[in-house]
């Protein structure tokens, strides 16, 4: 009942002030502010509807202190709240001794003895602030920035998407190629600003070739790094029967490069597969022109049988995509309604395949603009 | 950090804006310390006090039970903490139906929280 839930939080209201008290005393304040605190809380508390008005209790003058207006909470909470957080944060954080409080926010260092507010997430990994707000606001940009980068940075052969985990494996790898050392170099550049990448995609193309690391070979190619690949590979791999060395390099160098160039080895199946395609019948005169003519293949579409290699032999789509919409559509939800949550604690979580059952404990309910409490919670969920 | 903070991911849940009450305090504490009002240490011993309070109160003030059904979107469990997002999730107590299109469960392990 609504009443139950004022009832409660007048309750908390109550239990809260009592015993900050001797703290209040202890710290040389006021009960004056003290009462001040009381009050502006109740006052915002009835005007946000979380108090229904006709509660018993100790009297006190509900409107002793100035109040500020209350933006209208029907607003969603993200601007609003977005807009308390950085300026709390600065103020809460004085560079200048506790007792004198400043009225200037200054870009005071972080005191992790002092107020740890809700407003620094990365303290509390559960945070639900920072898992709200981070999920909401960094997370649904940050995977975007991570995972799908734009696309002409891709289709320069990027080094790897997360930089982090690059610089480590470039460090680990430097034998694996002449131009792996380019790699190397350049992740100590870039390790510290992300936003290199495209100057460092360029410098690729210009130095050589870097094996993809994170994850399946993209199908995007390009010309003048295939040409580039040739000539490399050219020079250090090794001349096999079937061919000339030329024909088996051109026609290995552009089939895979649809999917990965491999700078390894020049021994697997797909020289196999290549000859099955009668590829070693073409005459190669000129590396460039050749090249030109198998890389026109995939931008020109036509259903040769590379593109079906590319197919077969590429691993799964990662369907990267697929969640993007019903993100973007939780995020509307989320600014046109209220946002729904339920703050509780669990006692058991479990499920038998798809089908989840939970018991929660304790909790707080904001549904449809109201608050609920529940002692004991049982869940049921479908997935 | 979080030494010795045990209840502190547990408390952030209640002063979570969007738990109304947790919300008015927040803001509350917040005019009071740029004011001048209030020493921010002080208004976080209140944080903790409330934290404490509703902690207390949810456990020996609140004696209703709830159900809800909905369908799973999304399951998560980190730092011992679960995260449920629901659609088209129906919440049933004694005297009330409440149908939501989306919601957010967040849980911490109960067995976690320190006295």
């Amino acid at each position: 009942m609504a009443n139950n839930v004022s009832a409660v939080y007048i309750h908390v209201l109550d239990d809260v002030i009592s015993k900050v008290r001797d703290e209040f005393i202890n710290y040389g304040v006021g009960e004056g502010v003290l009462n001040e605190l009381q009050a502006l809380w109740e006052v915002k508390m009835r005007q946000c509807g979380a108090i229904s008005g006709n509660i018993e209790r100790s009297a006190l003058p509900k409107n002793a202190a100035p109040i500020t207006p209350v933006h209208d909470l029907n607003v969603p909470y993200e601007g609003p709240a977005e807009e308390y957080e950085t300026p709390t944060a600065e103020m809460l954080f004085p560079p200048t001794p506790l007792q004198t409080p400043i009225q200037t926010p200054l870009p005071g260092t972080n005191d992790p003895s002092m107020y740890n507010i809700p407003t620094g997430p990365s303290d509390y990994a559960p945070s639900p602030i920072s898992d709200i707000r981070n999920s909401i606001d960094l997370k649904a940009g940050r995977p975007g920035s991570y995972m799908q980068p734009p696309s002409p940075w891709m289709s320069q052969r990027p080094l790897g998407v997360d930089v982090n985990v690059a610089y480590d494996e470039g460090r680990e790898e430097p034998d694996r190629g002449s131009s792996h050392q380019h790699a190397t170099q350049d992740f100590f550049m870039n390790s510290s600003g992300k936003r290199k990448r495209d100057d460092y995609a360029s410098h690729i193309n210009s130095g050589g070739y870097i094996p993809q690391q994170d994850g399946s070979g993209d199908v995007t190619i390009e010309l003048s790094l295939t040409q580039d690949v040739v000539s490399q590979v050219k020079t250090s791999s090794i001349v096999q029967d079937q061919g000339t060395a030329d024909s088996k390099f051109l026609s290995k160098k552009a089939e895979p490069a649809l999917m990965l160039p491999q700078h390894d080895g020049i021994h697997d199946e797909y020289d196999d597969l290549f000859h099955l395609q009668g590829v070693a019948n073409e005459d190669y005169n000129t590396p460039g022109d050749h090249v030109e003519l198998r890389a026109a293949t995939p931008s020109v579409g036509t259903p040769k049988p590379s593109k079906n290699d590319a197919g077969e032999d590429d691993e799964p789509p990662l369907n990267e995509d697929d969640d993007d919409e019903l993100d973007d559509l939780d995020q509307e939800e989320e600014e046109t309604n209220t946002q729904h949550l339920v703050l509780a604690l669990f006692d058991k979580v479990s499920r038998t395949k798809s089908r989840w059952k939970c018991t929660l404990k304790d909790g707080i309910m904001h549904l449809n603009n109201r608050d609920i409490l529940f002692n004991k919670a049982t869940g049921e969920f479908e997935f | 950090m979080r030494l010795g903070f045990r209840p502190t991911s547990f408390s952030l849940k209640y002063r979570d804006q969007r738990s109304s009450i947790g919300m008015c305090l927040t803001e509350t504490l917040d005019e009071m310390v740029s004011t001048g009002t209030l020493s921010p240490e002080l208004a976080y011993q209140v944080l903790v006090q409330f934290d404490k309070s509703m902690t207390e109160a949810l456990e020996t003030q609140v004696k209703s039970k709830v159900s809800v059904k909905g369908h799973l979107h999304t399951y998560r469990f980190c730092d011992n903490v679960w995260t449920f997002i629901l659609q088209d999730a129906v919440f049933k107590s004694e005297d009330r139906l409440e149908q939501v299109k989306r919601v957010k469960i967040v849980a911490c392990d109960s067995k976690l929280l320190t006295q």
